[in-house]
């Protein structure tokens, strides 16, 4: 059986731990040339581009925000002049903090939503373009349950992730024309990721509503990330997938 | 302010495509006639009216596409070839006794000419086109028309007997032309009507024609007051009020412009009764003037283009083109239309040598413009400016009746053909009997569909990142969050683009009844009937070979003779 993504090229931002990693090396592993942009952390960055090469695939590793639009215009330029047009984009980039509405300051809320949303639009418009010439293209975007179902977690974070739904459903509506699809992957709880500092009494009143009773791994993630920006996925379009072990 | 799109009926299209005309046997009585060729679904298909036996139709072998291909390879002349070739039938008249009859549409040395002969006059050829190629290929922009909420007459003895308009007719009416007069300031040369001097419409048989404008098709774009001159109507701004409707975009007085030019106070009334004017420049010399409008007009039209653009009235450029007489002020005619906001839109009309001063006017049908030749020297005379190229055929009309293209307004103020950046093929519905970009649904789609085209192209497109800026710029204020009445989404909307259309009106040498079978360009008569242009200027008005033309037993004229003095007949009398 062929690779899922074999011959394709995929742009992940926030690529570089956690999930985004997952997501960027079980592309490499299907068979896409990955880049992946980054802002903190070099050494997780080399290690992460290691594991993409590792697959045998081509690498890309850049050190720009996803709110700096010729930091991401320059990453799309390099990898387009090397391995092609890039057909595949996740936007996964995002940031939250524990904060409640009453304390929160404008401040915390603009990097939330500029982080999650923004660098949503941004990263999208980088790569439209070439996607719209080659009319194809795969956008997978990852938003959250908590975007999609009431939960205890900050308004912030939940308001940027039902954005990204909004962002889906309006998008896909929009250049599905030029056979490009946009879809929503929302997770449910993870075992690491921006869940490990939820307090124990909350896990656990998750856990008890969760029909296979246990948090989700990153990888599960991944694997459906994998088949939704594949060829396979075709008449997937404008969809949320939840991948919450059912809640 | 109420959305007049939600409260009007919505016509239909036709459940067909018109393709062209060809001849066939009644598979009854075996008596051959002119039948319609149409494509229905993925099938050709042939549609005959019998006058002895009725309708018919029949299935032609081969799907749609193929017989459009082989059609259109019919008129594929190979390389080197200089002999003519028999490309396809039509029907005609005969240039001497207005006689229906068969004509050879052939093409020869790069032209198109229609072969005739009649049994009464002998033979006869005529130029119909300059190019070949654009006139064969033209026929790949048919598309099927859209039919009025009701038709005017019944189908009983077929085109053009029947008209108009009977149900077997294949367009609306995009533009209504209303004479309401037959009252003239000049007597041109060139005049395609046949002025009786007897006239002016009343404003109740005005309105009654109004309302079955409105009836028999919900809503107009646009709706033309023509004459004679309509300013020498005593009412003519009564008639305005009463045509402003909110079912009627807009309203166009077609004027010579000399009143508009020496009586100030009229033009501020015009203006402030929101009426747009349609004024006549058919070129900027005295001897132009003299030759096609009967006397020097050089100092009239700028005092009407003066007052014009001091009042800022929104302004259609009528422009009559002639070999030999105005053809060398193509281009002048072109910058002035750029150089200047309020003009719309701009209607080069190769001469069609018909009416009162037209059916007797000096002419060569073997050497004259057509719709190709008035292109070619837009682009000659404006130094490429526009180009042959970014002309294309209308689809909603016959596609031989009239070409067009659309500028799009820059930020900075210059103008750039929507070809440069369109490929019409794929984005046909931007192609449209208007003047301006209409704020339907559909429009909002294409131009996005356009706007994405030009956004992934945008370094291989001429300007490519102002196209993007004006075609942003059209879409947030064309649809934006709110419902818009037609008048103000038209207003709106000519802010955007400007047009060129070249409009070749039919006379008795190039007269195709193929043609009139999807005219748009239709005259209301006070009998209620709506009358195809061309079939009207043949046939019922009585001046195809200048005036006392003797018209066809079917042919009814718009004015009655009574007791000596002439009236126009009234609606239902």
């Amino acid at each position: 059986m062929t690779k899922l993504c074999e011959g394709h090229i995929a742009l992940v931002t926030g690529g570089s731990k956690g999930l985004g990693r997952a997501i960027a090396v079980t592309l490499a592993r299907e068979g896409a040339h990955v880049g992946f942009n980054w802002t903190k952390s070099e050494a997780e960055a080399k290690e992460t581009l290691a594991e993409i090469e590792a697959h045998g695939v081509r690498g890309f590793s850049f050190r720009t925000s996803v709110l700096d639009k010729q930091g991401l215009a320059a990453a799309v330029k390099e990898m387009e002049a090397a391995v092609g047009t890039v057909d595949v984009l996740v936007n996964n980039a995002g940031v939250s903090d524990v904060v409640p509405l009453a304390l929160m300051d404008e401040e915390d809320w603009d990097r939330v939503m500029d982080t999650n949303v923004k660098g949503t639009f941004l990263a999208t418009q980088a790569v439209l373009r070439g996607m719209v010439k080659l009319r194809r293209g795969r956008i997978l975007n990852i938003g959250s349950l908590a975007g999609v179902k009431m939960m205890q977690a900050p308004v912030h974070y939940c308001t940027a992730k039902a954005a990204i739904k909004g962002f889906t459903e309006a998008l896909a509506k929009e250049i599905g024309r030029y056979g490009i699809t946009v879809n929503n992957l929302a997770p449910g709880v993870l075992e690491s990721g921006v869940s490990v500092n939820l307090p124990k009494g909350r896990l656990e009143d998750y856990l008890r509503h969760t029909a296979l009773g246990r948090l989700g791994t990153f990888q599960e993630v991944a694997e459906m990330a994998a088949f939704l920006v594949s060829d396979r996925a075709s008449y997937v379009n404008g969809a949320t997938i939840l991948v919450d072990g059912a809640v | 302010m109420d959305c007049v799109s939600c409260i009007t009926p919505t016509r239909q299209d036709r459940p067909h495509t018109f393709f062209h005309h060809e001849r066939a046997a009644c598979p009854t009585c075996r008596e051959t006639h002119e039948g319609r060729v149409v494509l229905r679904g993925e099938s050709p298909v042939r549609l005959l009216l019998c006058p002895s036996c009725g309708p018919s139709e029949e299935i032609l072998p081969g799907t749609a596409k193929d017989y459009v291909d082989r059609f259109l390879a019919r008129g594929e002349v190979p390389e080197g070839f200089e002999g003519e070739i028999e490309f396809k039938e039509t029907t005609s008249t005969c240039p001497g006794c207005l006689s229906l009859l068969p004509a050879k549409v052939v093409i020869r040395e790069g032209r198109v000419y229609f072969k005739k002969n009649c049994a009464a006059c002998g033979p006869s050829e005529a130029l119909v086109s300059e190019d070949a190629r654009y006139y064969v290929r033209a026929y790949a922009f048919a598309r099927a028309g859209t039919e009025p909420l009701k038709f005017a007459t019944k189908v009983e003895h077929g085109c053009p007997t029947d008209c108009g308009t009977c149900n077997d007719h294949e367009q609306h009416t995009c533009l209504p032309i209303i004479e309401v007069t037959d009252h003239c300031n000049l007597e041109c040369p060139i005049c395609i009507v046949d002025n009786q001097y007897s006239n002016h419409i009343d404003l109740d048989t005005f309105t009654r024609m109004i309302d079955t404008l409105v009836v028999n098709e919900g809503q107009c774009e646009s709706v033309a007051l023509s004459g004679g001159e309509p300013t020498s109507h005593p009412q003519i701004l009564d008639l305005v009020r009463i045509a402003s409707r909110p079912e009627i975009g807009r309203v166009v007085v077609i004027t010579n412009g000399i009143r508009l030019g020496k009586d100030r106070a009229f033009a501020k009334a015009l203006k402030e009764s929101g009426a747009y004017v349609g004024l006549q420049l058919d070129g900027f010399t005295a001897d132009t003037h003299e030759k096609i409008r009967g006397r020097d007009l050089v100092k009239e039209k700028e005092a009407a283009l003066a007052t014009l653009r001091e009042l800022q009235i929104p302004t259609q450029i009528i422009f009559v083109a002639t070999r030999g007489v105005n053809d060398d002020q193509i281009g002048k005619v072109v910058e002035l239309f750029l150089s200047e906001d309020h003009f719309l839109s701009l209607n080069f009309q190769p001469a069609a040598y018909t009416g009162h001063g037209g059916g007797l006017f000096g002419h060569d049908p073997l050497d004259r413009l057509t719709i190709p030749g008035v292109v070619r020297r837009v682009d000659e005379q404006t130094g490429g400016k526009l180009k042959v190229e970014d002309f294309f055929p209308l689809p909603c009309s016959h596609p031989q009746c009239v070409s067009l293209t659309y500028l799009l307004r820059l930020e900075d103020g210059t103008f750039l053909p929507f070809s440069r950046f369109v490929d019409f093929t794929k984005h046909g519905s931007l192609l449209r009997s208007s003047a301006t970009l209409p704020a339907t649904p559909e429009m909002e789609q294409t131009l996005q569909d356009v706007l994405y085209d030009v956004y992934a192209r945008q370094d291989e497109i001429e300007r490519g990142p102002e196209i993007l800026a004006a075609l942003k710029r059209t879409l947030k204020v064309m649809f934006p969050d709110r419902p818009m009445t037609q008048k103000e989404s038209l207003l709106i909307g000519e802010q955007q683009a400007k047009s060129i259309f070249l409009h070749h009106y039919m006379d008795r040498h190039d007269f195709d009844l193929e043609r009139l079978r999807k005219c748009c360009h239709h005259y209301p008569q006070t009998d209620g009937r709506i009358m195809p242009a061309c079939g009207f200027n043949m046939f019922h008005r009585g001046a195809a070979k200048g005036p006392g033309t003797v018209t066809p037993s079917w042919g009814k004229k718009p004015w009655v003779k009574e007791n000596g003095t002439t009236r126009l007949s009234i609606v239902g009398s």
